[in-house]
């Protein structure tokens, strides 16, 4: 098994995540981006969400300016609409909608009317309006704002007459308010006229390129609603029904009429006209229902205003620190990722997104929807890697301490005394790495109580290469078990680790048992040690859809005395620690974000089921304890450092083949000693360099002489370069060897030129 | 044509070669990375060759240069 660095970043090789047809499937999966409730009922498309919170923000100006987009008339729309809005409200489900009338009215009484002048030029297509009622009414004003030469025949004396021939029912604030409007706009008028006869002398004159008439005067005439054209001579009219249905008609009137005024059909691309279907999702758990505050000051109206709940769909976005961190919901990430992925030469902006996703599922649970996130990270992630596009950077540690888990420490044996056993109990590489004393408590109480023999298997299950997206290595590792539980006779898997058996699972013709299910079959070893306080369970993502682990793991809890509170965010909700999908690795400022998501849900000690889990608790300062712990009286290495997490799982496989298979490993003597600084150990700690990389430096060093001396610092400074990375370690000279004053790296190789 | 360098360190006699026991000069020298190549003029023995990459210049330049060779 070897991991390559890509080669070149000139490799223009090129393939796309998925077909176009699948990105577009995905995406509509996510329903962030959907209308408002309210929003979608209305037919003339008011952004009653951006009023609303406009006028709770106290910005009735704002909020007039978005009721006059979708009206010339907005006194008369605001009194007489059917508002479908407030009935589609959300809120209604708890208590009272929100009273959307009110605060347009709210918007008109208070808000102020914007000076701004139209910057379209006005169009010198002329149309002819004939007759007064609602439709042509709104129709005129319509055109008016498209810009249109506007000439309005009627048989009324003036606008205030006409207003009120066309709504006699609305009140005498809302008629002077429209006529006003009406007396202002940009258009001729031709008062006491004969629409009928100016009709017939237009037409006959072609002097305007439309014309609408009133339905009264045409009664007999066929029209297409859903155009408000009557054929063949595309004369605009109709009879609507009431004020938001004449709105609405004027609205299409004034589509047909730009249509027509460019010689289109305007029965063809209209768009989207009307009340639309909303698939947007909306939780309404913990909001308190509440009733309507009557609208009667700014106060009131921003009161009312404030009860909105602003409907949107951020149940992913809350409970993850991955997608809080970027800003981004998953249709925008993934279109991005997907044109990040089919860049062939530049810069790849979206590396670290990608690469930062815990790959944990939580998204694909919390969406009403289920939509993965970490599905298209992890697909990115292969196919950057199928390219050669995939740095090796962010993961080759991750990937080398696998490799170690697999190489140097790793352990498979039958229990001593059996040829083939009829269990293998599985620990998990971070088991061992930070609690070996529990992992061989766990074994010796499994190889005592168990029939039938219990191998052991110290190894890595391949989540490390399959999360990284090196599907090669994952298919050799895959084989390399395969190979390794053949030889011990291919027995039951018992994982001590969620993600382990998970991953397990996958292998052809394999049983996994978590270890958990096992000691429920046996009951709780004597070693137990309970903790009666109440601590918050923490579920790992690697248990996520593993309902009968996830009650397993409570009632062992309960039975070692557990008050067992369960957090928000549990079960299948619950969010990656910072571990999965090597976040740990790639991008330590989200996977901090993510240990923090996870701890801010208690106050409580955490108890967890997965190794990681538990480490990366500890090291934000929060009590933190394996269930193996409880179960077998042992405690957890405190925050072990990355060497110590390499020398633990040596250290376990060499303690067990000493202790059980008698078997004495030779330990190699350096020659000489390294002694380190607390400062080193701690700067290396964080450079990710091991303990083992320092000797090689060392030995290197012995071999060649290559070091040279600082006069400013008196220290010495040497290197060596290991695979891909040169390492270099500040460093004094003691009796029997050496002291590590510091260490650093670089992947760069640098070479002497001529 | 002169000789492009993307950054330049000299030692002043400051660091030694242990093995040569000389005074290390600044010298060309060439950081390769997936590819790449940059010119630069570092503090090099003048005997053995060594080329000594300070603290600063591998957790500062040369790390951001990695980074964004990375994402290209």
């Amino acid at each position: 098994m070897k991991i390559e660095e890509r080669a070149s970043t000139h490799v223009y090789r090129q393939r796309q995540m998925f077909t176009k047809e699948e990105l577009e499937a995905r995406e509509r999966l996510c329903v962030h981006e959907q209308p408002a409730y309210c929003n979608a009922a209305c037919p003339l498309k008011l952004d009653a969400k951006a009023m609303t919170a406009a006028i709770a923000a106290g910005d009735f100006d704002r909020a007039l300016a978005l009721y006059e987009r979708i009206t010339p008339f907005p006194h008369l729309l605001a009194e007489g609409c059917e508002a479908p809005c407030e009935q589609s409200c959300k809120l209604w489900a708890l208590g009272e909608g929100i009273s959307i009338r009110a605060l347009e009215r709210a918007a008109l009484t208070w808000g102020t009317k914007s000076r701004g002048k139209s910057f379209l030029r006005k169009k010198p297509t002329a149309v002819g309006i004939f007759g007064g009622d609602l439709l042509t009414l709104f129709l005129a004003g319509e055109l008016v704002k498209k810009r249109y030469s506007v000439h309005i025949y009627c048989s009324q004396p003036d606008a205030q007459a006409l207003v009120e021939a066309c709504v006699p029912e609305a009140s005498p604030s809302a008629k002077a308010a429209t006529a006003k409007a009406l007396a202002d706009m940009d258009a001729e008028f031709s008062w006491n006229a004969d629409p009928v006869l100016a009709y017939s002398r237009e037409e006959r004159q072609l002097k305007a390129a439309s014309f609408a008439v009133a339905q009264a005067l045409f009664p007999d005439l066929a029209v297409e609603e859903v155009l408000m054209v009557s054929r063949p001579h595309n004369l605009i009219t109709g009879k609507t029904r009431g004020v938001l249905d004449a709105a609405f008609g004027a609205k299409k009137a004034a589509l047909s009429i730009d249509r027509m005024a460019q010689k289109l059909d305007p029965a063809n691309t209209r768009g989207e006209e009307g009340a639309v279907e909303t698939r947007l999702y909306t939780s309404l758990e913990g909001i308190a229902p509440s009733e309507r505050i009557p609208v009667s000051d700014k106060a009131s109206a921003m009161a009312e205003a404030k009860r909105c709940i602003q409907c949107h769909c951020e149940e992913c976005i809350r409970g993850c620190a991955y997608l809080q961190h970027y800003q981004k919901f998953p249709r925008i990430l993934t279109r991005e990722i997907y044109n990040n992925v089919s860049i062939i030469m530049g810069d790849h902006m979206m590396n670290k997104p990608i690469n930062a996703c815990a790959l944990c599922g939580q998204c694909g649970v919390l969406c009403p929807n289920g939509y993965d996130m970490g599905e298209v990270c992890r697909i990115a992630r292969e196919n950057m890697v199928f390219t050669g596009k995939m740095p090796l950077a962010p993961h080759e540690f991750a990937l080398m301490d696998m490799l170690f888990s697999n190489q140097e420490a790793f352990l498979a044996r039958p229990q001593p005394g059996f040829n083939r056993c009829r269990y293998v109990f599985f620990p998990g590489c971070q088991a061992a790495a930070i609690a070996p004393a529990t992992v061989r408590a766990a074994y010796l109480d499994l190889c005592t109580r168990l029939p039938g023999g219990v191998a052991l298997m110290l190894g890595c299950c391949g989540a490390i290469c399959h999360w990284a997206g090196r599907y090669e290595l994952h298919s050799q590792t895959k084989a390399f078990l395969k190979e390794a539980l053949a030889q011990l006779g291919d027995p039951i898997i018992i994982a001590g680790c969620p993600t382990c058996k998970k991953e397990l699972a996958d292998l052809p013709g394999v049983t996994v048992l978590g270890v958990w299910e096992i000691l429920e079959r046996l009951g709780l070893p004597q070693t137990r040690r309970p903790d009666p306080r109440p601590v918050a369970l923490h579920d790992a993502c690697g248990a996520r859809g593993d309902g009968e682990t996830q009650a397993s793991i409570r009632r062992i809890a309960q039975a070692l005395g557990c008050q067992v509170a369960d957090t928000p965010y549990s079960g299948d909700q619950a969010p990656c620690c910072g571990y999965g999908g090597l976040t740990q690795y790639t991008n330590r400022e989200v996977a901090r974000k993510m240990t923090d998501k996870c701890l801010e849900r208690s106050d409580l000690p955490y108890l967890s089921y997965c190794m990681a889990c538990r480490d990366r608790f500890a090291r934000e300062g929060r009590e933190s304890m394996h269930l193996l712990e409880l179960v077998y009286g042992t405690s957890a290495d405190h925050c072990p450092d990355i060497s110590a997490k390499r020398y633990n799982r040596l250290g376990l496989k060499q303690q067990l083949l000493k202790e059980l298979w008698k078997e004495d490993t030779q330990t190699v003597d350096l020659g000489f000693t390294i002694a380190y600084t607390p400062e080193a150990e701690a700067l290396m700690d964080d450079r990710m360099i091991l303990k083992s990389d320092v000797i090689q430096v060392f030995e290197h060093l012995r071999q060649t002489g290559e070091a040279i001396c600082d006069g400013e610092t008196g220290l010495y400074i040497t290197r060596a370069r290991q695979g891909n990375v040169t390492f270099w370690v500040k460093y004094r000279e003691t009796d029997a060897g050496y002291q590590v004053i510091s260490a650093y790296s670089h992947r760069m190789k640098v070479v002497n030129r001529q | 044509m002169a000789d492009k360098n993307y950054y330049t360190i000299d030692p002043e006699g400051k660091l030694t070669c242990l093995k040569c026991r000389c005074k290390l000069q600044k010298g060309k020298a060439k950081f390769l990375y997936l590819d790449n190549g940059f010119p630069v003029e570092l503090p090099v023995c003048p005997q053995c060759g060594f080329v000594y990459v300070p603290e600063e210049l591998a957790l500062g330049k040369v790390l951001a240069v990695e980074k964004a060779l990375e994402d290209k």
